[in-house]
């Protein structure tokens, strides 16, 4: 049951970094080029992973799966979902249009996910230790 | 027995007489379903803006309400230590509803045997859903909308009272509106640390 959650989790929310990053235009997080397929993907990962648990078995039933521990595998497979997405998202380079990821003013890791409207994670990674790297210099 | 028991009475004997209904109840009783819908639409607000100073503000919101969910269930406990005043529904002493309730949560759930007052389900759906609707209304009102739906499910599958859930409902309100309204301002600068904490793992 807790690995049941945790997959259930970390797919649905995937879905919704998909779902949301096309209002947000974090491009950073976008597996597709087209808004509409991605959103299609999020959707059908939400609807197919809570179909997949709800219809694998019988879910009402005492589980030790309760409060705190719930809301802990919660956060972690949250957190595993966005590390996943942005690694993923860094490697197919979809859509992104890295324009060298040096913003205009400010250090690079002040900026948080509003990097990823301009570079994937990687992308700011490596722009802002190349930063840092010039100041030294 | 508390106030209004009669009316479980009245709603477990809805049980089996529709097999549609039974299932769409206990998909809704279930205590991962709408406690993860809840989160992940407090997840699309985290994330779901462009604008930098809106999905700032709305990433303080979803914060206090998640800290809301976990204050109020705090709260529960608490008044589960002081205060047990009536058992579930399938074990008072009254055989009529006692008998009605457990084929309900026989039919729809199961036997949960910690206490009943406030409802736990119902004061954290309504925390969060309180919490959030302090710094959006649409969002607010859908969660508002599947808090009550949790709370009518565990009505009907027999595991609650109606003061049960409703007094769960008045503890997760009260308890957001103190940590959004009166806690979290006056902890500052802690809430401001936590977010740029988030914003420097790119988190936020």
């Amino acid at each position: 049951m807790t690995l049941d959650y945790f997959i259930l989790v970390f797919i649905s929310s995937l879905g919704v970094y998909q779902i949301a990053a096309i209002p947000a235009k974090l491009d950073g997080l976008c597996f597709f080029k087209h808004p509409a397929i991605q959103y299609i993907f999020g959707i059908l990962a939400i609807i197919g992973v809570f179909g997949w648990f709800f219809t694998s078995s019988d879910r009402n039933i005492h589980t030790t799966v309760e409060g705190s521990q719930q809301l802990g595998l919660f956060l972690a497979s949250i957190i595993a979902s966005y590390v996943f997405t942005t690694i993923l998202a860094s490697i197919m380079q979809a859509k992104v249009n890295s324009r060298g990821g040096i913003p205009r003013e400010g250090r690079q890791y002040n900026m948080g996910i509003e990097m990823l409207k301009r570079t994937t994670l990687f992308g700011g990674i490596k722009s802002s230790l190349r930063k840092e790297r010039k100041d030294k210099v | 027995m508390p106030p209004l028991a009669g009316w479980t009475l009245n709603v477990t004997g809805f049980v089996g007489k529709s097999p549609a209904l039974d299932h769409v109840m206990r998909l809704l009783v279930n205590d991962f379903f709408i406690p993860l819908v809840i989160c992940l639409v407090m997840l699309a607000l985290w994330l779901g803006y462009s604008d930098r100073i809106k999905r700032v503000y709305m990433q303080r919101t979803v914060m206090y309400a998640a800290v809301s969910i976990g204050i109020s269930a705090l709260v529960v406990k608490l008044i589960n230590n002081f205060v047990n005043p009536w058992p579930r529904p399938f074990l008072v002493n009254d055989a009529v509803i006692r008998e009605s309730a457990r084929r309900a949560a026989e039919t729809i759930f199961y036997f949960p045997h910690d206490p009943t007052f406030p409802s736990n389900g119902a004061t954290i759906a309504f925390a969060a859903a309180t919490g959030v609707w302090l710094g959006n209304r649409w969002a607010g009102a859908i969660l508002y909308v599947l808090a009550t739906l949790w709370a009518v499910a565990r009505f009907y599958a027999g595991i609650h009272f109606f003061v049960d859930v409703a007094g769960g409902a008045a503890v997760g309100i009260l308890t957001a509106l103190f940590i959004s309204k009166i806690f979290m301002p006056r902890v500052e600068p802690f809430p401001t640390w936590v977010m740029k904490l988030c914003r420097l793992l790119y988190l936020a």
